[in-house]
């Protein structure tokens, strides 16, 4: 019986691997029969791929990057949706890579008038009158802070007059706080001031050569730049309203000059937008700056703005863009009074002066490339007695998003009473006539131009 | 002593009503950059979101004009889905005017869709702007590309997911259901397109190129010179001349680019059309949605390219 067991086990353990090697045998046949089958599928797919025409011709493509190719079959898309690895970003950023924007901004002016007003030095741009040059090449450096805050950094340079170096200078240099509660941001540091439309808008992106009249005459050649603090507030409302307040040294020369704390300029802004369906769009603002001059007397301007556009359906451009602002100055001057007559200033009196001034202008664009406009402006001045009134045609030509020539006629019109005003080197600048041009160029980055 | 607590009262059911948490049902307020965006959101976030967009398809997603309306709509808003890719840049400048800290860069509020896309026509050599308006990063007009929406979709049931966890279920479950619907009209779309494969046609713009590759057509040029660079006289002459040797029969306008233009180069070629195509929900009559718009480009080319 144990013999019997013996053998049997025997048996058992000699033929196992021979049927296990059978099997297997018949296992790689099967396998190899499969490959074969799928090596013919894969040829046949091939040829199929072959038969038709090249892929895309993009140049620039990425190896790899593009969906599958025309002759695989449509990913399906539950397959597509089922769980992953954590997305990656689309592309890896490198050591080095700035974490901010950069752009920069070039503008070049130039302008040809009669002689007696470039003695006179009352041509649009003073001191540079029958001269091409660098207004403002400006580099701008923009991004966030950190997740609370983003900063920009603008600085310009550009020549001052005829003759002197190109200066350079922080044209703007700010924060702003994102995050503050109740629909509330801060702005900190050094800004173009949010003072009506135009006030705000760099040179290079002015819809005309030179800033209005009334702004120039009454804020400076610069417009309001000045160094403090700007709350605004947007108030969760069914329509939009943004109001502003902001306190600032004071430093502008032309309307203010105190430039302390002690005595800050005030502002404020309110703003308000409404759309007429889709196509017009109206904007209107009202805006204060209150502070004192540098011979301590309060100085007050207040503000208004409008700014339509009709943009058809479709368009890459508005067709209509009517833009204006009027300026109010009340302000108190040192006056000095001679009693007695006899030509010496006897006694020093604080009047009020009470000036305003304002312009609007229309541009049409009707092609992509090709806009063409008008600006009337009427002006006081904040001080002195008499008025001015200009008229800009202008055309506007963009090769492309970041190139744009601009040609431009202007007259201007001064009252007699502003003889003394425009009459260096014996000369008079009481009408003038001008033609400008400019060149502006976008290198980089370059934020979006609000409304 | 009565009456101070009944104004007392008064003023907690006030305040209590205006805190963030008092409204726990109530829906996600989100803002798309694009109306491909809202479709794709509404799908997705269904009863539980309400949403809106910064822009109509027949805009120049490019060039949209940063309107005070646009921070109206962002000032209430939970969330702000955008595009990215340097597609919707502008969207920043909305963001900083609204004064909304909920949809700022790097807050939880603010969704790109672009993530784990593979884009085309990324630059692989030095790129400046003597190349025209070139994106860096790649083609960013990827939304219209069916097979790329699971991607998307999945984007926002993330990013909606972070502000209402509780909802990401239901989320999911929507987008399963979009993404089942989809996968039904892509067998559709693949039968449709399969006797038109390999054709060739022109764009203006090169907003169709992931709608093209997808489907196996051919984009054998551009109108525009360059990207964003209106086409100059001898490029028409060059890409006339082109067209005619490759025999091609179709120029592909966006609403919003010059289809006179088109037209004309159309003529000049013989035999050929220039078509406004859906660039984007919205572009054209009919495309209202996100099926609609793909379903309106692919049977226009299947009807033309036959």
């Amino acid at each position: 019986m144990r013999v019997l067991a013996l053998i049997f086990i025997t048996l058992c353990t000699a033929l196992t691997p021979a049927i296990a090697a059978a099997q297997d045998a018949a296992e790689l046949r099967r396998q190899i029969e499969q490959l074969q089958k799928q090596l013919q599928s894969v040829t046949d797919r091939l040829q199929r791929l072959e038969a038709q025409p090249p892929p895309t011709p993009t140049p620039a493509a990425a190896p790899g990057a593009a969906p599958p190719p025309p002759g695989a079959p449509p990913p399906s898309a539950i397959d597509l949706a089922r769980p992953r690895q954590p997305f990656s970003l689309y592309q890896q950023r490198g050591s080095g890579q700035l974490l901010f924007d950069m752009g920069i901004a070039g503008d070049f002016v130039g302008n040809i008038t009669q002689r007696n007003v470039a003695r006179a030095g009352g041509g649009t741009f003073a001191g540079q009158e029958n001269r091409f040059f660098p207004r403002e090449v400006e580099l701008s450096l923009f991004g966030q802070i950190d997740p609370y805050a983003s900063a920009v950094v603008r600085i310009e340079a550009g020549e001052e007059g005829r003759g002197q170096e190109t200066g350079v200078t922080l044209a703007e240099a700010y924060l702003t706080l994102l995050t503050l509660p109740f629909g509330t941001q801060a702005r900190l540091g050094q800004v173009r001031n949010r003072f009506g439309w135009s006030n705000e808008v760099h040179e290079h992106d002015l819809p005309w050569v030179d800033r209005p009249n009334v702004m120039r005459n009454f804020l400076g050649r610069e417009g309001l730049q000045e160094k403090g603090v700007e709350l605004t507030l947007v108030p969760d409302l069914p329509f939009y309203i943004e109001a502003l307040a902001g306190i600032f040294n004071g430093d502008n020369a032309t309307a203010f000059g105190r430039g302390t704390l002690q005595h800050p300029l005030a502002t404020g802004r309110l703003r308000t937008f409404f759309e007429l369906g889709d196509e017009h769009a109206i904007q209107l603002g009202m805006s204060v700056a209150s502070g004192q001059t540098d011979d301590r007397n309060r100085s007050t301007i207040l503000g208004w703005e409008w700014r339509y556009k009709y943009r058809p359906d479709g368009w890459l451009h508005p067709l209509i863009t009517l833009t204006g602002e009027a300026l109010y100055s009340l302000r108190k001057a040192d006056v000095g009074v001679d009693l007695d007559g006899d030509g010496t200033i006897d006694q020093v009196d604080k009047r009020q002066r009470n000036h305003w001034g304002w312009y609007t202008g229309l541009e049409v664009q009707p092609f992509r490339r090709w806009a063409g406009g008008v600006r009337y402006d009427w002006s006081q001045y904040p001080i002195n007695p008499g008025w001015e009134w200009a008229i800009e045609p202008y055309v506007s030509f963009w090769p492309s998003e970041f190139l744009r020539f601009r040609l431009a006629y202007k007259h201007t019109d001064r009252s007699p009473q502003t003889r003394d005003a425009f009459n260096l080197n014996d000369s008079s600048a009481r009408k003038v006539d001008e033609l400008l041009f400019q060149a502006s160029f976008i290198l980089g980055a370059h934020p979006a131009h609000p409304f | 002593m009565r009456r101070t607590l009944l104004v007392l009262t008064a003023v907690l059911a006030a305040l209590s009503l205006s805190l963030p948490g008092a409204h726990a049902e109530r829906k996600l307020r989100v803002v798309a950059t694009i109306p491909d965006l809202k479709s794709l959101t509404e799908a997705v976030g269904g009863d539980l979101v309400e949403v809106d967009s910064l822009t109509r398809g027949t805009q120049n997603f490019h060039e949209a004009e940063v309107r005070p309306s646009m921070m109206l709509k962002l000032r209430r808003a939970d969330a702000l889905i955008e595009n990215g890719v340097e597609l919707d840049t502008w969207a920043d400048v909305a963001v900083t005017g609204a004064n909304n800290a909920n949809i700022i860069r790097g807050s939880a509020g603010r969704i790109e869709i672009s993530r784990g896309i593979q884009l085309l026509e990324v630059p692989t050599t030095r790129v400046d702007r003597s190349m025209g308006d070139v994106h860096p990063l790649g083609n960013p007009h990827f939304s219209l590309d069916p097979g790329l929406a699971p991607i998307i979709t999945q984007n926002i049931v993330d990013g909606l997911s972070r502000l209402a966890p509780d909802n990401r279920p239901a989320f999911e479950k929507n987008r399963q259901a979009f993404l089942q619907k989809l996968d039904g009209e892509m067998d559709r779309w693949t039968k449709l397109m399969e006797p038109v494969r390999g054709g060739k046609v022109v764009v203006y713009h090169p907003d169709f190129i992931y709608l093209l590759t997808r489907f196996g057509l051919v984009q054998v040029g551009t109108l525009e010179d360059r990207p964003g660079i209106p086409p100059s006289p001898q490029h028409l002459v060059q890409i006339i001349r082109q067209m005619k040797a490759e025999q091609v029969k179709v120029i592909l306008v966006e609403p919003w680019n010059d289809l006179k233009l088109a037209e004309r180069v159309a003529a000049e070629v013989g035999g050929a059309k220039a078509l406004v195509m859906a660039n984007s929900v919205g572009a054209v009559k009919g495309a209202d949605n996100y099926i609609a718009a793909i379903d309106y480009n692919l049977k226009t080319l299947a009807q033309v390219l036959k």
